[in-house]
């Protein structure tokens, strides 16, 4: 699903040029849930805003499905973008004016989705993310982990084929982290693609492959499955 | 899609309540001007728009050209109409009419007598041919035919016989002046769209010869033009305007008068379009007591209004790009999932339009309140009830829409610029980049502020100059009165004015004509011969007897007063013996001067005064008495002065005037004027303009300093971290407050420096309307930077001085 290949990135700041990605090049396949793992500062978010079309690689392939998408202009990657891919932040990242319901409906919105419809599917998410009582408080009235189950649901409103979660129990407590971690798990199993950068071990072991990084580049990579 | 972008504005402006606040009034402001002075195009563009072929149809008027100065007439001269009617082609219809004014009229049969009705005209059935009236009773064919038949609109049959209708007042005679019967043969509909043909009573035009006027519209006399005999016709479908033009100029041409000609002055007709009859200040409209659209003021007005909204929206990108970084995570998240920035920049308008709405359902109330405050300018027929037309209603939909796009679309593509990535991260790309924006706009305000303020103060020194002005003649303890003389003759003025001079609190009483400054003027031409060289001289007439120079203290120079009130004697003043070619005042006295061949001998000259509004020269001007009585005498003023020390002693004397005038017009009102307050009434234009600055200003300065307040909260937030640690390591309270304000005082002293050219330029352009101008004194500069500055400075320290007090511990631990 996804192949990278001598991926480059660099940050320019005044006089200092920061290799952040430093051909690097992997692949993953569909169905798989990949760990990425690294000191800070390693470029494992700069990789995963490029994986999630946020971003323009600065040299390298990166294939999505197969199409070449390095080098996309920002129109087209948001296209790509809101149809196949879901995001999950370690800092939640919810719109603070917008209610839990409100906050999750958004991706439909933005991909065109009739409003019945909508109804419906935010309710079937919010069901399954347990958070369905809390669907008309804001995210500042919300736990932790609250907050993330809400951002989950809204990274697989629309279905992804891919979820990017970058850190995604780095702000939650060891119970609520592993609540989440259950739920991508889940989604997993039933066939999305996710790839997750994570500092912790434990929080890795649920992943099928662990990739680990330095410098802008791999390192190793540990089959677990 | 709708709903959650509508949602999410409605939070983001009720969250930041202030801010919207600020905003709100802003735009109100701008709008609610807007919405008025729209109102106002409105009411002005839509006279008489509803006339049949109105584009064909002109008024024909009379220029004259002067080496002095073109003068114009809405007249013409009676023969032209016959010229115009046989000699003519290509017209479709002419209609002559003329004015009879002042006129009381009686119903028959009844007690009532209606005095001084006005819009009563002698015309035939052309008038009725050219304007469409709808025929209540009558037809308008062979209408006016004979003599002593009269139309009456249905508004006018109402007033005269209030019972009946229509068709029952058919045949029902009016008598006019006592003397002339008029039978009703037609009830026409009044026009029920704006008009600016106010007639109601139309006497058929050989009723008039039965008239004192009879010799104004009658015989061949191509010189007389007088105001009130109107040529109105209408071209033929197809043809220019050039072609009837032309055939006007021949007829011009061919009835010069020789004289004229040898002074360097011609006479000319000239066509004036009926959609210019609205707007033309020259040749005047027919209801004297409405003013004339005048196409600068409504510049002006939309100018200020303009500029208003401009403020407004300067405000609103001044504090939504200052809070834009407020909004970057939700923007960082929209994008992410999948947001295009052109959604974005749209919800963004959705906002802005929501916040315009607001705005604008505010400053429906406020027009309400504006159209009161600047009735001065605005005709009566305008009230907020206008606003529901619909050419109205959608041009405020219009007004709205391109207030949303020029306050909203450069915060909105500033915002949609946001990149996701680093917002996310949580590096708040910092919307302070855009900074230059803010400082240009935060001047652009200042500087319209300011040329305001300093107009204002302007404005207001020349107006006192000009009313505090010496006018060159006694202004105060006297006072004159208007008598009737319409209905009365010269003898009763005469009666009046000697039992006048009998009471003792009058120290002066004169017979004579107009005060020494009016707007009422006579003006004849003197021809002079002096040094052999032959000259031809206007001037105005100031009509009085042997009284009148003593009691107004108008000193002379040389010479002596005239010895009695019908003596072939003048006084002229020294504009006029300059004119004349005297070069000093003894030379002129006892020369001889001729007004249509009549030698009048120059017994003095006196010394020049103002003769209405300072904003005009002093023009050339002769004493005389009563110069013309055996044709119609211009005594009909009578002018004293008096001598009491306190109000009450006026009061009683005021009472005793008012007692003799009774004696002799025991019927008519008294019209009585003080000299002082008379010279106000000469400034009325500049004191409502003054009122309109005095508004722009006040409103300009509360735009901006809001726009200010909010600029101020917004760094002061930002900069609560940094002004916590300066606390922490010593600042003082006057330090902090001095780094939160210097940035924005420059930025006033900027705008300052700006405006003092922009203002100098246009005062100085303003005061060259004048004759006589007050300095643009430095002063008047100084002080208003000062004004502004030390308002800004207590504005934005309501807001610093807070936060500068505040415990810098708790403002560090929040971050
Ligand atoms: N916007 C940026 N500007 C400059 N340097 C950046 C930027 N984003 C990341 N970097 C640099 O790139 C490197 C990789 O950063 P990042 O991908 O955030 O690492 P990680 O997520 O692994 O901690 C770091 O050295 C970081 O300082
Ligand atoms: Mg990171």
């Amino acid at each position: 699903m996804i192949k990278i290949s001598n991926l480059e990135k660099y940050y320019k700041t005044e006089e200092v040029q920061t290799i952040a990605l430093n051909k690097l090049s992997f692949e993953i396949k569909e169905g798989e849930f990949a760990a990425i793992m690294g000191p800070s500062g390693c470029g494992k978010s700069t990789l995963l805003n490029i994986l999630g079309l946020l971003d323009d690689p600065d040299g390298g392939s990166y294939l999505f499905n197969g199409i070449e998408v390095a080098g996309y202009n920002e129109r087209k990657r948001a296209q790509l973008r809101k149809h196949n891919i879901g995001f999950v932040f370690q800092s939640f990242n919810l719109i603070d004016e917008l209610s839990v319901f409100e906050n999750v409906e958004l991706p439909l919105i933005y991909t065109g989705v009739k409003t019945a419809e909508r109804k419906e599917r935010v309710h079937q998410v919010l069901e399954k993310m347990g958070i369905m009582h809390r669907r008309k408080h804001f995210p500042q009235q919300l736990s932790g982990g609250q907050q993330q189950r809400v951002a989950v649901a809204r990274a697989v409103v629309n279905n992804p084929k891919l979820i990017l979660a970058d850190e995604p129990t780095g702000n939650l407590d060891s119970s609520n982290g592993n609540e989440v971690m259950d739920l991508l798990t889940e989604l997993n199993e039933a066939g999305t693609t996710i790839i997750m950068v994570t500092h912790s071990e434990h929080d890795a072991k649920f992943s099928h492959r662990i990739i680990r990084m330095l410098d802008g580049q791999k390192v190793t990579e540990n089959v677990l499955v | 899609m709708f709903r959650n972008y509508f949602k999410i504005a409605w939070r983001n402006l009720w969250n930041n309540k202030l801010f919207s606040l600020i905003n709100v009034i802003s735009l109100a402001i701008g709008l609610s001007a807007s919405f008025v002075i729209g109102m106002m195009v409105y009411y002005d563009f839509t006279f008489d728009k509803f006339h049949t072929d109105g584009d064909r149809i002109y008024r024909v008027t009379t220029q004259f050209n002067d080496p002095e100065g073109d003068y114009f007439s809405s007249g013409i001269p009676f023969p032209l109409v016959d010229a115009v009617k046989n000699e003519v082609s290509g017209l479709e219809t002419a209609a002559f009419f003329h004015q009879f004014t002042s006129v009381n009229v009686k119903p028959t049969g009844t007690k009532d007598l209606f005095k001084q009705q006005d819009f009563v005209v002698f015309t035939d059935q052309g008038y009725f041919d050219l304007f469409d009236y709808y025929w209540l009773a009558g037809s308008a064919q062979k209408t006016l035919s004979q003599p002593n038949e009269v139309v009456l609109t249905e508004a006018r049959a109402k007033l005269y016989f209030p019972n009946l209708s229509p068709s029952q007042v058919m045949g029902k005679t009016l008598n006019y002046n006592d003397s002339i019967p008029a039978v009703v043969t037609g009830v026409v509909a009044n026009f029920a769209e704006r008009s600016d043909l106010v007639f109601q009573e139309f006497l058929s035009l050989d009723t008039a010869s039965q008239t004192n006027i009879h010799h104004q519209i009658s015989g061949n006399n191509w010189y007389g033009v007088y105001n009130s005999s109107q040529l109105w016709i209408k071209i033929e479908k197809g043809t220019l305007l050039n072609n009837f033009q032309a055939q006007l100029d021949d007829i011009a041409g061919k009835h010069q008068m020789e004289e004229d000609l040898k002074f360097g002055s011609s006479r000319e007709f000239y066509s004036q379009p009926l959609n210019n009859l609205h707007f033309n200040s020259e040749l005047g409209i027919y209801d004297p007591d409405k003013a004339v659209a005048d196409k600068d003021v409504l510049t002006m007005l939309g100018l200020v209004a303009m500029f208003l909204l401009l403020l407004g929206c300067a405000n609103f990108i001044n504090l939504n790009t200052a809070q834009a970084s407020k909004r970057a995570k939700e923007i960082g998240i929209r994008k992410t999932l999948g947001s295009s920035k052109g959604q974005l920049i749209f919800q963004f308008l959705g906002e802005t339009f929501l916040l315009t709405l607001i705005a604008g359902a505010v400053s429906i109330i406020l027009s309400m309140w504006l159209i009161r405050i600047f009735e001065d300018f605005i005709a009566d027929g305008i009230d907020i009830s206008l606003l529901m037309n619909p050419v109205i209603l959608l041009s405020i939909g219009t007004l709205l829409v391109i207030v949303t796009i020029a306050a909203g679309f450069y915060p909105g593509i500033v915002l949609s610029k946001f990149n996701p990535v680093r917002v996310l991260k949580g590096k708040h790309t910092e919307a302070g980049g855009k900074n230059q924006l803010r400082k240009f706009l935060t001047v652009f305000q200042f500087t319209i502020a300011f040329v305001f303020i300093i107009s204002t103060f302007l404005v207001g020194k020349q107006i006192g100059f000009l009313i505090n002005k010496d006018m060159g003649f006694k202004t105060e303890s006297v006072a004159f009165i208007e008598t009737p003389h319409y209905v009365s003759s010269l003898a009763d003025q005469e009666l009046l004015s000697q039992k006048l001079a009998n009471l003792s609190q009058l120290k002066k009483v004169s017979l004579g004509g107009q005060s020494p400054a009016s707007f009422d003027q006579s003006a004849t031409a003197f021809v002079s011969n002096y040094d052999g060289i032959e000259r031809e001289t206007s001037v105005r007439l100031l009509f009085g007897d042997t009284e009148y120079l003593d009691l107004y203290e108008i000193p002379l120079l040389a010479g002596r007063k005239p010895l009695n009130d019908t003596i072939k004697e003048v006084v002229i003043n020294t504009k006029a013996l300059e004119k004349m070619g005297f070069d000093d005042p003894n030379e002129a006295v006892n020369q001889t001067v001729t007004s249509g061949g009549v030698p009048y001998l120059i017994t003095g000259v006196m010394a020049d005064f103002n003769q209405g509004s300072l904003r005009k020269e002093i023009e050339p001007m002769a004493f005389v008495g009563d110069m013309w009585r055996s044709f119609s005498s211009a005594f009909q003023v009578i002018h004293f002065n008096i001598s009491t020390e306190n109000y009450e002693d006026l009061t009683t004397t005021l009472a005793d005037v008012e007692s003799m005038y009774k004696e002799v017009y025991p019927n008519e009102p008294i019209d009585l004027k003080f000299m002082d307050e008379t010279i106000l009434t000469f400034y009325k234009k500049e004191q409502s303009m003054s009122k309109l600055l005095n508004w722009a200003m006040g409103l300009s300065v509360l735009i901006s300093c809001l726009g200010l307040l909010g600029l101020v909260i917004y760094t002061t937030e930002r900069r609560v971290k940094e002004i916590g640690i300066r606390k922490v390591l010593g600042a003082s309270i006057v330090q902090i407050n001095t780094l939160l304000c210097k940035d924005f005082v420059i930025l006033i002293f900027i705008a300052f420096v700006i405006a003092i050219p922009i203002a100098y330029w246009a005062l100085d352009n303003w005061l060259q309307d004048f004759a006589n101008r007050t300095e643009l004194s430095w002063w008047i500069f100084a002080g208003s930077g000062i004004a502004m500055i030390l308002l800004a400075l207590i504005i934005m320290s309501i807001r610093t001085i807070a936060t500068a007090m505040a415990d810098p511990v708790k403002s560090l631990r929040t971050e």
